[in-house]
């Protein structure tokens, strides 16, 4: 599903990544560890196409289709989803007419009709149910003025709408407390098909409890230092990065 | 008052002098709307337990050139007066706004709130001086100015000058002005939902208006400027 070879990228002049390869294929979740300052959160900028971000050198393959010459609306059109490290407020746009905006542009670029309000309804209801997505929540101006585990779970409702095919997890349990953390993860765990993947980029062991990752990467100066399964992790919280370098 | 329909009548620089105030009688409630009027110069007076409500809209699709100059003074001078004035406008290509309000409170326990928003595009121009006194008999008055301008184009320009005179010491007034461009944090997040950027900028841009167009009572005048505001974007 996803080929990444070679991978450099810049912000700002400094080189972040430096030679990244990894390869995901369809069903797999991976997971990216390291410590900060590593590139984690750089390699989402890149894949989604954030603009502050150059990539000098490799070629990232999705679907057959080269990512990288794709603005950031047709990468997401594609099936790239992130859930954001910081969900961004957007005052005045309710999260329904935000959905409403985002799921009938998917469909378009599918050669599909815009949803039927009745139709849009009945997804938002039922997408609502899947993942404890309150109904006040949807009415209100996105992510504005919601705590650190509404930010989060809207982020998982928002990708129960979109249905992609690689979604993205960038650090998505920081400030969330035990509770919240389980909600998010049953979310995500109900969302996974045969045909999906994701990409679980965290800082601590604990949210790999609850989505057990297929493969555990160590990302380290810019670059994967280290794969293996999910025992991998366990090692990194028991001994630190440190051994890395033993 | 004017309707979105019938928008361009006056020729350019009539002035429409009230050179005796126009008065808003005591209980009495008013809401005006001026859309697009090329000049405006409107003082206005309250009277005891009076409540004015006051658009001006700047929103011209075809006329390019356009140029609009509104003075717009009004003066509490009475008891427990509300006043609220709302502003916006959506200037491109030549277009220039030019908008002074004065609000004076005169006697105490009265209550203004102002909110303007502009968004300048293109070679447009536009000012905003808000002139807001409150005077050493207007104890307990409450007082608020908000003026957001978001800038499109580097070569649009906006000025802004909030004036606060304050003579009495127990009153609430608070004013604020800010110029900025679209938020980009924003924009990428929206992006990264599959909306292109020109619709998330007008979905942005639409949000930033609908806290003026939403307190118009009309509501197919409100839906009229939204629809107007996404043709010119």
């Amino acid at each position: 599903m996803l080929e990444i070879k070679n991978l450099h990228a810049t912000i700002a002049g400094k080189e972040i990544l430096k030679g990244l390869n990894l390869t995901i294929h369809e069903g797999e979740v991976h997971a990216i560890m390291g410590p900060n300052g590593a590139g984690k959160s750089t390699l989402s900028n890149v894949l989604t196409g954030h603009p502050a971000y150059t990539v000098t050198e490799g070629e990232v393959i999705f679907r057959g289709k080269n990512l990288l010459d794709m603005a950031p609306e047709v990468r997401a059109r594609e099936g790239i989803f992130l859930s954001f490290q910081y969900p961004v407020e957007i005052p005045g746009v309710s999260v329904v007419n935000f959905m409403r905006t985002a799921v009938n542009e998917k469909r378009q670029h599918e050669g599909k009709e815009p949803l039927k309000a009745a139709e849009f309804l009945r997804l938002m209801r039922e997408k609502k149910a899947l993942v404890g997505m309150d109904n006040k929540l949807t009415n209100r101006s996105v992510n504005e003025g919601f705590s650190g585990g509404e930010k989060k779970r809207n982020e998982i409702f928002q990708m129960a709408m979109l249905e992609p095919c690689l979604s993205i997890l960038d650090e998505t349990d920081s400030g969330l407390d035990i509770d919240a953390l389980r909600i998010v993860a049953e979310g995500v765990n109900k969302l996974k098909t045969p045909h999906t993947a994701s990409i679980v980029i965290t800082h601590y062991q604990r949210l790999l409890d609850y989505i057990v990752p297929d493969f555990v990467h160590v990302l380290a100066d810019g670059k994967i230092v280290r794969t293996g399964g999910k025992e991998l992790a366990l090692e990194l919280e028991e001994k630190g990065y440190a051994f890395l370098n033993e | 008052m004017r309707s979105l329909t019938n928008n361009h009548p006056t020729p350019h620089y009539t002035m429409l002098h009230h050179t005796t105030p126009y008065i808003i009688s005591a209980g009495e409630t008013r809401e005006l709307v001026f859309i697009n009027e090329p000049s405006t110069h409107w003082h206005i007076v309250q009277e005891e337990n009076s409540a004015l409500r006051v658009h001006i809209i700047y929103l011209s699709e075809h006329d390019t050139n356009a140029q609009w100059q509104s003075t717009l003074t009004i003066e509490q001078n009475a008891a427990n007066c509300r006043t609220e004035i709302y502003a916006m406008g959506l200037l491109h290509e030549s277009q220039q706004a030019h908008l002074l309000t004065r609000v004076y409170h005169n006697i105490g326990g009265g209550y203004s709130s102002q909110i303007l928003k502009f968004v300048l595009d293109d070679q447009a121009k536009g000012s905003f001086r808000g002139e807001l006194k409150i005077l050493p008999n207007a104890q307990q008055t409450e007082a608020y100015q908000t003026n957001r301008n978001i800038l499109l184009s580097r070569q649009a320009e906006m000025l802004t000058e909030p004036q606060l005179e304050i003579y009495a010491d127990d009153v609430k007034a608070s004013h604020g002005a800010t110029t900025g461009q679209l938020d980009e944090a924003a924009l990428f997040y929206m992006q990264q939902r599959c909306i292109d950027r020109d619709t998330a900028a007008k979905l942005l841009l639409c949000a930033f208006f609908d806290e003026v167009i939403k307190t118009l009572t009309d509501t197919q005048l409100q839906e009229e400027l939204v629809e107007k505001i996404n043709r010119i974007l």
